[in-house]
């Protein structure tokens, strides 16, 4: 069984009062995309990025062990 | 400070300006260096529907944003032939009227400092993760979004 932590940040964080929480069984990451839309429905409504140690998704991978998962709404830096 | 001359730090709360001078002070020890360009980002007291914006305060991904700045750092350094990058972001609350972002480019001509220095400030908006939270009062503030247009 494989564990993941995700962190969350900005509204993301906000809207499911947590900056971090854990998914199970997640091998890939269109996996996690639909575990994340199941559990937390407004994010299919919300534009945002996800990060795997720090690199945004840019296409579908398999997920590994110890990654750093990160839920990135719009930037808004400056 | 910092002695390398590309560099980049989030200082909590607003930049001020003595750390704005002290740039200007590190750049005078570069006598290959001939031209400044400077962007200072503000925080505006914007008209929002509940009122308007008392102060932003900043929250980042830290390690995914110092390795973006310093690819941004990296990639125009090369590209411009700069001799200097400073670079500092706020993290935390800013008030309106206090300087939140700081860009400064230091090349051996105008042309390369003012067109690197456009362009960084460009990819810090767009690539780099940091969000601003637009404080009205105690109770109310919106997510800060940041927008490309020609007017931006």
């Amino acid at each position: 069984m494989n564990r993941h932590k995700i962190i969350a940040f900005g509204i993301i964080a906000e809207k499911i009062g947590k900056t971090e929480f854990y998914l199970e069984n997640i091998a890939t990451t269109q996996a996690l995309k639909e575990k994340l839309y199941n559990q937390y429905p407004f994010l299919q409504t919300l534009t945002f990025s996800i990060a795997i140690d720090h690199e945004i998704l840019q296409e579908e991978l398999t997920l590994e062990e110890n990654q750093e998962i990160a839920l990135l709404p719009p930037f808004s830096g400056g | 400070m910092n002695h390398s001359p590309f560099s980049f730090a989030f200082l909590q709360g607003a930049i001020t300006p003595t750390h704005i001078a002290e740039i200007v002070q590190q750049n005078a020890a570069m006598l290959t260096l001939g031209a400044h360009s400077l962007f200072l980002g503000q925080v505006r007291a914007d008209e929002k529907e509940n009122g308007s914006i008392t102060a932003i305060e900043y929250t980042c991904y830290a390690e995914m944003a110092t390795a973006q700045i310093q690819k941004i750092i990296t990639l125009h350094s090369t590209q411009y032939a700069l001799k200097s990058v400073f670079i500092y972001h706020s993290i935390g609350t800013v008030a309106i009227g206090e300087i939140c972002l700081c860009v400064a480019v230091g090349a051996a001509h105008r042309k390369e400092a003012i067109e690197a220095c456009q362009s960084i400030v460009e990819s810090i908006k767009k690539e780099v993760p940091i969000w601003g939270r637009e404080i009205i009062n105690e109770s109310t503030s919106i997510w800060k979004t940041n927008h490309f247009s020609s007017s931006q």
